[in-house]
C-alpha cells in the first residue's frame, strides 16, 4: 500500500480531527471517574471508554484498559444488530459474553451519536461492576455455567429517546447487590457517553458531517497502514509457545487438587501480516476459565502492540488489527462456546496468552519481547456486613506483581502490566469505605526472577477482616506456573494465597472460588515477581550490589541465583 | 519613588521586571541565566536592572522571585540524602504508588523514579484505624533505630507520614518531638503539619518531595537572602504554584510550595492586566520556544489543581498517573504541550504531518539560525510565509538563512506530500496550532467554560505570533498583547499577593456535620494563618482568610473545591456549601444528584496578605508613523498578499492596525490576519479583535 493514498483528508485537518477525537474518549473517561460511585472505578480505574462509527468499528479508545482493545466493537456491532434504528436519547445496557461482552461484570453502555438527526456513530463504556448478582458478592466464583455467574443481559434498550424503561430498570437493580451505588456507576457510564457524543456532533458541526464520517474511517485505515509499515520491517519467523494454567477452581470429583490445562500457541510472522493460532490447546473447562475469541484477541492484540510499537504511534482502534490474525478451536479454553461459564477467564486468559505471545516471539525476535510479567490480575472480592453501619459491603480489589525484565532493562516492582492497568485503591479509602484492616502492603524480597535483567518485584498483602465474617472470593493465576524468563533468565515467584484463621490454623484455598473468613481472621497475598532476561551470572555487581542493599534480594538469594560468595 | 521588583529564572535567560508603584513605569532587564549557581545569575540581573534604571536599593519596595530549584532539584535527581519513616508494614508506600503504568503499550519504560531509596525507608511499630483510634500503641524504640540511622547514613531531612495521621497526629507528633530534639540540624517534615489529607501515597509523596528539595530549597534562599540583603534590598519572598508569594522561613516549612514558581507568574500577570484592563474572564496563553503553556481566569480568579505530579514525563496529559511525584498543594491549573518555535516537523509512516516533541531547541536551532540545524521547525514555517522577518528576527543579531527554511520544508515536507512550500508551512502551522488549542480547550472547555467568553492574553516570544489563529479556532474574538511579551513572567511577580494554603481532613456526611467541630477545624487553620500573616508583617486591614470545603457525593472518589462563608458554622452554612456543591457538580459534568447525601472530606483556608494594586502605564511615542514598511505574508484568507509591517516602538495609543499586518516587537511579532484589528491602548496594551462574523 502506498503511504499517504488511503488519506484523502488533508494532512493537516486529518491530524487535528483525529486528536479531537481521541480527546473525546479521554475526556469521557474523566467524567467517568470523577462521578462514578464505587471505587473500582473511581479510584482502580476498571473500565474503557470509546467512540465507535456506525458500523460498531473502533474509532479511538480512550487511554484505558489495553484488555478491551479486540472487544470493545463486538459490544456495539451486537447492539446495532439487536435493534438497527436509533433516536437520539437512546440508551442500550447488555453484559453478555455470548452476545458481544466479555464477562457478567463488564456492563457495557452504548448511546447513539447524534448530529441534527444524522446518526454519526456510538459512544461506548464498558465497566467492571463489583456486583452483578450469583451466589458469590463480587460475581466471582467458581461455577460451571455461565447462568450461575449473575444477571445476563441481552442487549436492551435502556432509556428509549430518553425515557427511562422502569421494568428494565426494576429488574436491574434488584438483581445486584449494593444497588445505589451501582446506579450512580450506570449514570457516571450514560454522562460519560454524553460527553462523547456531544465532542462528536461538535465536530460534525464544524467539519461537517461528511468530512467527519470520512475521516472516522480514514483513523482506522491510517492505523492499518502504520501496523503493517511496522510489521514489515520486523524480521519473518515462526515460533510455538506452551504454558499451563493452575486449573478452573472447581474440584472435580475425587480430585485433591485443581486440575492444570494447557494452552499451546503458534506465531506467524509475514511480510505485513501476523497469524496466531491456538491448535492444540485444551478444550473448555468445567469452571469459568474460559475465553470467548474476542477476549483472547484482546490478549494477543495488546502483546503485537508492545512489541510492534513500543512508541505508541498507532492510534488503537479496529484499524489496527486487520493485519492480525487470530485463530482457535471451537469450544477450548482460548474460544468459549455457549453455556461454558467465563468470568475468570476474562483477566486470567488474556494475561497469560499476552505474555505468552512473548515466548512465541522470541525465537525470532529476542530484542522486541520481554519476559513473563506476574500473568494474573489476583484479584480479591470481600462481601458481608459492616459492622460499623450494619449495611452490606462489596469489595473488589486487583493488586499488581512485577513487570517483565526486557532485553535492555530490569522488570519494574508491582505495576500493572500488559492487558490491566489498574490501579490500587489506597488503604485509607479502603479502611474507611469497608470493615478491613490492611496491615501489611509491601514489595516482596526474592520474587523478581533472576536474571542478567532482573524480574520485577511482587508484592505482599495482608488483609485483616474486621467485626464479621466476610465471605471472600480470589481469582489469581500462575501459582503453579510461575512467570517465566527468557534468554536464560530465571521465573519470577509464584503467587501465593493464605488464610489465616484467629485460632491459628492456616488454610490454602485453591487460586480461584470463594471461601469464608472469620472476624479477625487474615487473608496473606503474594503477588507474583515477573521472569528475568538473561542469564543470571551476566548481572552486573553494581545492580546486585544495590538489590542487595534494597533488599529486593537476599543474601541467601545472591549465593543461590547469583552464584555469589559471601 | 519605590519600586517593586520581579526577578524570574527561565530555561536561557533571568527576567528582571520593575514597576514604579506610583507611576506604573514599567523596566526591564535581561541577562543570561547561570545554571551553576542560579544566584549569581539574580544577583547580575539585579545589579544590572537597577543600575540601568538609577534605582537605589533603599527605593526597592518589593523583592519577589521564581526559582527553578526545587523543579530542577527533582528533575536532575539532585535532592537531599532523604529517608522515611512509615507505619510498620508500610515503608514502600512511595513505590507501590497506585500501581498504574503512564505508557500503556512501551515495554521499555522506565519504573517511576523514587527520591527515598528503600533502604533509607524505615518503619515504626504503631497504627491508628479509619476513625483514628490507636489500636497499636508507638514503640518509641523505633524511634531511637530512626535517629541511629540518620546519624550513621549522612541523612540530610526526614520525612514522617503515618497511615491516618490526617485524623490524628499524636505517634507523628511525638516522633517529630524526638527527632528534633535528637537532631537539631535535620529538618524534619510531618505529613501532619505539611498535608494532613486522606491517601497515604499522595501524602507520603508530598511530604517526601519536601524532603528531598528542602536543604536545597534553604541553602539556595538563604544564600540569596544574604546576597540581597548586602544590597541593601528587602526580604525575599518567593512564587509559590498556586500564585501568590510566600517569605523565606514559610517556604521552608512546605518546599514543595515553590514548584512551577516562574508558570504560575505569568498566569499571575495575565491575571493582573485582567484586572486593570476590566476584563475578569481569561485565558493566558505563554508560548516560548520548547512549550506552550495555557491557563484560565474566571471573574478574575486564576484556577488551582490539587492533581499535580513534578518531574517525571510532564503533565500535558494530567489524567494519566504520570512517572512523577504527586503533590497535594494547589498548582495553578496549566495544560502544557510540547510545541513551540522549535518544534520539528515530520511526516510519519502513516502519511500524518506531525510537529514535535522533538525540538531542535536552542542548538541546533531552527534551519533558518545556519547553526547545523536541518529538519524544518515551526520558526523555519513562520519564516517561510513571512509572519517573521529574516531581518528582524533576533533583532538583527544573527544572519537568517531564510533560503535554507525552505529548501528544509520543501526537502521534508512538501515534496513527500505533494503540495508546495506555502501549503507545507501552513499546515505545520495547523497541526502546532490545533495542539495548542487542545491545551487552552482542556482549560476551558472541559472543564465546562465557554471559551468564546474569555479574551485571549498571548505572551512569551512566540506566542503573539499564534494568538489570533489560535483564538479563531476557539471561537475568541479579543486577543491581548501585553507589554514586554517576552519578559510577562516576572511582571506577574509584583502583581500578586502573599498567599499560603491550608488543608485539613474533615470526614464526615455533611449532614451528620457538628457544626461547632467544623468551626473549630477552620478557626485552627486561620490562628495559623494569622500567626503567618503576623510573622510576614502584613498590616492587619490587608488580610484576607478565605476558606473552602471539598465535597463529593458519598460513594464518589473525587471532589470539588465549594467556597464556604466566613464567621461561625451554621446549618445554614452547611446548607449553602450542599447548594453550591449540586450546582457546581451540574456545571463540571452534566449531571446532579439532588437526594444523594453528600461528603465533605477536607476543609481549606487559604490566607491572603494583599499587597496593594499596580497599575501599568505607558508613554507612546506620537510623532510619526510606525509603519516601516510591507513584505510577502500567507495567510490562510486568501493566500500571498502585500502585507503592512509596523514597528511596535512608534506605535502611538490610540493607534489603530487593520490586518493583514504585521507588528514587530523587541521580544515579539504580532501578527494581525484579515478581518483583525489591533489598537494600542494608554496601558501599552496590545489589543486586537476579530471583526470576522
Amino acid at each position: 500500500m502506498n503511504d499517504a493514498t488511503a488519506i484523502r483528508t488533508d494532512a493537516a485537518t486529518f491530524e487535528v480531527v483525529k486528536n479531537a477525537l481521541y480527546a473525546a474518549a479521554e475526556e469521557m473517561k474523566i467524567v467517568l471517574a470523577k462521578t462514578a460511585y464505587s471505587p473500582l472505578l473511581k479510584v482502580a480505574g476498571d473500565y474503557s471508554c470509546g467512540l465507535f462509527d456506525a458500523d460498531g468499528e473502533m474509532i479511538a479508545q480512550g487511554p484505558d484498559l489495553p484488555i478491551h482493545l479486540g472487544s470493545m466493537p463486538d459490544a456495539v456491532k451486537a447492539v446495532i444488530q439487536a435493534f438497527g434504528t436509533f433516536e437520539e436519547g437512546d440508551v442500550f445496557i447488555h453484559n453478555d459474553p455470548y452476545f458481544g461482552g466479555s464477562h457478567l461484570p463488564d456492563v457495557n453502555i452504548v448511546s447513539p451519536s447524534f448530529h441534527k438527526g444524522d446518526l454519526l456513530g456510538f459512544a461506548c463504556v464498558r465497566a467492571h461492576w463489583p456486583d452483578i448478582g450469583s451466589a458469590t458478592p463480587g460475581s466471582y466464583g467458581a461455577v460451571t455455567e455461565v447462568f450461575g455467574e449473575g444477571l445476563r443481559l441481552p442487549p436492551i434498550r435502556l432509556y428509549e429517546a430518553g425515557v427511562l424503561n422502569q421494568g428494565v430498570d426494576a429488574i436491574i437493580f434488584t438483581n445486584v447487590r449494593t444497588p445505589d451505588e451501582r446506579r450512580g456507576d450506570m449514570n457516571a457510564q450514560i454522562a460519560a457517553n454524553r460527553r462523547g457524543s456531544a465532542r462528536l456532533s461538535e465536530l460534525a458541526e464544524k467539519y461537517g458531517v461528511d468530512t467527519l464520517r470520512r475521516i472516522m474511517v480514514e483513523v482506522m485505515d491510517y492505523s492499518e497502514i502504520m501496523m503493517r509499515k511496522f510489521l514489515a520491517e520486523l524480521p519473518d519467523g515462526e515460533g510455538s509457545f506452551e504454558d499451563f494454567c493452575d486449573g478452573d477452581g472447581i474440584l472435580e470429583p475425587g480430585e485433591e487438587d485443581d486440575e492444570t490445562f494447557t494452552i499451546r500457541m503458534h506465531a506467524i510472522k509475514s511480510g505485513d501480516t501476523l497469524a496466531v493460532d491456538f491448535t492444540g490447546s485444551d478444550p473448555q473447562v468445567a469452571g469459568p476459565m474460559n475465553a470467548p475469541l474476542s477476549v483472547t484477541a484482546s490478549g494477543i492484540y495488546t502483546a503485537v502492540k508492545m512489541v510492534v510499537d513500543p512508541n505508541g504511534m498507532i492510534p488503537p482502534n479496529s484499524g489496527c488489527w486487520r493485519a492480525i490474525t487470530v485463530t482457535a478451536p471451537e469450544a477450548s479454553v482460548v474460544n468459549a462456546s455457549f453455556p461454558a461459564p467465563v468470568v475468570y477467564a476474562n483477566h486470567e486468559m488474556s494475561h497469560r496468552v499476552s505474555d505468552m505471545l512473548f515466548g512465541a516471539l522470541y525465537s525470532f525476535l529476542p530484542e522486541r519481547v520481554m519476559a513473563c510479567s506476574q500473568g494474573t490480575s489476583s484479584v480479591l472480592t470481600l462481601g458481608g456486613i459492616d459492622y460499623r453501619s450494619g449495611e452490606p459491603y462489596v469489595s473488589y480489589e486487583s493488586i499488581k506483581g512485577g513487570f517483565g525484565a526486557r532485553p535492555t532493562k530490569d522488570g519494574i516492582n508491582c505495576v500493572a502490566a500488559g492487558i490491566s492497568n489498574m490501579m490500587n485503591t489506597p488503604i485509607e479509602v479502603l479502611e474507611m469505605s469497608f470493615p478491613v484492616r490492611v496491615e501489611e502492603y509491601s514489595v516482596l524480597t526474592d520474587s523478581g526472577g533472576a536474571g542478567q535483567f532482573r524480574g520485577g518485584c511482587g508484592a505482599r498483602r495482608v488483609w485483616r477482616v474486621l467485626g464479621n465474617v466476610t465471605r471472600g472470593a480470589v481469582c489469581c493465576e500462575r501459582s503453579k506456573s510461575p512467570p517465566f524468563g527468557l534468554a536464560g533468565g530465571q521465573a519470577g515467584s509464584p503467587m501465593r494465597i493464605s488464610l489465616e484463621d484467629p485460632d491459628g490454623g492456616i488454610r490454602h484455598p485453591l487460586s480461584k472460588g470463594a471461601f469464608t473468613v472469620p472476624a479477625d481472621g487474615r487473608i496473606v497475598f503474594e503477588v507474583p515477581g515477573s521472569g528475568g532476561y538473561g542469564p543470571a551470572s551476566e548481572r552486573d555487581p553494581a545492580s546486585l550490589a544495590d538489590d542487595l542493599k534494597n533488599g529486593y534480594v537476599s543474601e541467601e538469594a545472591a549465593r543461590r541465583d547469583y552464584g555469589i560468595k559471601s | 519613588m519605590s519600586w517593586r521588583v520581579g526577578v524570574d529564572i527561565g530555561g536561557t535567560f533571568t527576567d528582571v521586571a520593575l514597576v514604579d508603584e506610583e507611576t506604573g513605569q514599567i523596566g526591564i532587564a535581561k541577562v543570561p541565566t547561570t545554571p551553576r549557581d542560579f544566584g549569581q545569575g539574580v544577583v547580575q540581573a539585579l545589579t544590572i536592572a537597577l543600575g540601568e534604571h538609577d534605582i537605589a536599593a533603599s527605593n526597592v519596595s518589593l523583592l519577589s522571585h521564581a526559582t527553578t530549584v526545587v523543579t530542577n532539584a527533582i528533575l536532575e535527581g539532585k535532592g537531599a540524602n532523604a529517608m522515611l519513616v512509615s507505619t510498620k508494614g508500610f515503608r514502600d508506600v512511595l513505590e507501590l504508588r497506585r500501581s498504574s503504568r503512564s505508557s500503556l503499550y512501551d515495554m521499555f519504560q522506565d519504573a517511576p523514579g523514587l527520591l527515598i531509596p528503600r533502604y533509607c525507608r524505615l518503619e515504626v511499630d504503631e497504627r491508628l484505624d479509619a476513625a483514628g483510634d490507636v489500636v497499636t500503641s508507638l514503640d518509641e524504640a523505633d524511634i531511637d533505630a530512626v535517629i541511629a540511622f540518620a546519624k550513621d547514613n549522612e541523612i540530610e531531612a526526614i520525612a514522617v507520614s503515618l497511615m491516618f495521621s490526617f485524623l490524628n497526629d499524636v505517634h507523628e507528633r511525638i516522633i517529630g518531638e524526638k527527632l528534633r530534639a535528637a537532631l537539631p540540624h535535620i529538618p524534619v517534615f510531618l505529613s501532619s503539619e505539611v498535608l494532613p489529607e486522606i491517601r497515604e501515597f499522595e501524602r507520603a509523596s508530598t511530604t517526601a518531595v519536601c524532603a528531598y528539595v528542602g536543604p536545597i530549597l534553604e541553602s539556595y534562599l538563604r544564600r540569596l537572602e544574604g546576597a540581597t540583603g548586602e544590597m541593601g534590598l528587602p526580604g525575599l519572598y518567593v512564587m509559590g504554584s498556586s500564585g501568590g508569594v510566600f517569605d523565606v522561613g514559610e517556604g521552608l516549612k512546605m518546599p514543595a510550595m515553590a514548584i512551577e514558581s516562574g508558570p504560575a507568574a505569568g498566569v499571575i500577570a495575565a491575571a493582573m492586566i485582567g484586572r486593570q484592563l476590566d476584563k475578569p474572564n481569561l485565558l493566558s496563553f505563554d508560548m516560548g520556544g520548547t512549550t506552550a503553556k495555557a491557563s484560565l481566569i474566571k471573574d478574575g480568579v486564576v484556577e488551582t489543581t490539587s492533581e499535580y505530579e513534578v518531574g517525571g514525563d510532564g503533565n500535558a496529559n494530567r489524567w494519566m498517573n504520570g512517572t512523577g511525584h504527586p503533590i497535594r498543594v494547589p498548582v495553578i491549573d496549566l495544560a502544557e504541550v510540547s510545541a513551540g518555535g522549535g518544534s520539528i516537523a515530520w511526516i510519519d509512516p502513516g502519511g500524518a504531518l506531525k510537529v514535535g516533541p522533538q525540538s531542535a531547541g536552542a542548538e541546533p536551532g531552527p534551519v533558518c539560525y545556519d547553526a547545523g540545524g536541518t529538519r524544518p521547525t515551526v520558526t523555519d514555517c513562520n519564516l517561510a510565509l513571512g509572519y517573521l522577518d529574516s531581518e528582524a528576527l533576533l533583532a538583527g543579531r544573527l544572519a537568517i538563512r531564510a533560503d535554507k527554511a525552505m529548501t528544509a520544508i520543501e526537502e521534508h515536507l512538501a515534496s513527500p506530500l505533494g503540495i508546495g512550500v506555502d501549503e507545507a508551512a501552513a499546515g505545520v502551522l495547523n497541526v502546532v496550532n490545533a495542539a495548542m488549542a487542545e491545551a487552552l480547550r482542556i482549560v476551558s472547555v472541559e472543564r465546562g467554560h465557554d471559551a468564546r467568553e474569555f479574551s485571549l492574553v498571548a505572551f512569551g516570544g512566540a506566542g503573539p505570533m499564534h494568538a489570533a489563529e489560535l483564538a479563531a479556532e476557539l471561537g475568541i474574538r479579543e486577543v491581548i498583547v501585553p507589554p514586554i511579551p517576552g519578559g510577562f513572567s516576572a511582571l506577574g511577580l509584583v502583581a500578586t499577593d502573599l498567599k499560603r494554603d491550608y488543608v485539613k481532613t474533615h470526614f464526615i456526611s455533611l449532614d451528620q456535620a457538628d457544626t461547632d467541630a467544623v468551626s473549630a477545624a477552620f478557626s485552627e487553620m486561620e490562628a495559623s494563618a494569622q500567626r503567618m500573616l503576623r510573622a510576614a508583617k502584613i498590616p492587619e486591614q490587608d488580610w484576607v482568610l478565605e476558606r473552602a470545603a471539598d465535597l463529593r457525593y458519598g460513594r464518589q472518589a473525587y471532589e470539588l473545591t465549594i467556597p464556604a462563608q466566613t464567621g461561625a458554622v451554621t446549618t445554614e452554612t452547611l446548607d449553602q456549601l450542599a447548594r453550591l456543591f449540586h450546582e457546581k457538580h451540574r456545571q463540571t459534568y452534566g449531571h446532579d444528584n439532588p437526594d444523594e447525601t453528600i461528603q465533605l472530606v477536607n476543609l481549606r483556608v487559604t490566607a491572603i496578605g494583599r499587597f496593594e494594586n499596580i497599575e501599568l502605564s505607558y508613554t507612546g511615542k506620537t510623532e510619526g508613523s510606525s509603519l516601516k514598511g510591507s513584505r510577502s505574508v500567507w495567510f490562510r484568507q486568501g493566500g500571498r498578499c502585500d502585507c503592512a509591517v509596523h514597528d511596535c516602538a512608534r506605535l502611538g495609543i490610540g493607534t489603530e492596525v487593520v490586518g493583514p499586518a504585521v507588528i514587530e516587537a523587541v521580544d515579539t511579532t504580532i501578527v494581525i490576519p484579515p478581518g483583525w484589528r489591533a489598537r494600542m491602548n494608554p496601558t501599552g496594551h496590545i489589543l486586537m479583535e476579530n471583526d470576522n462574523e
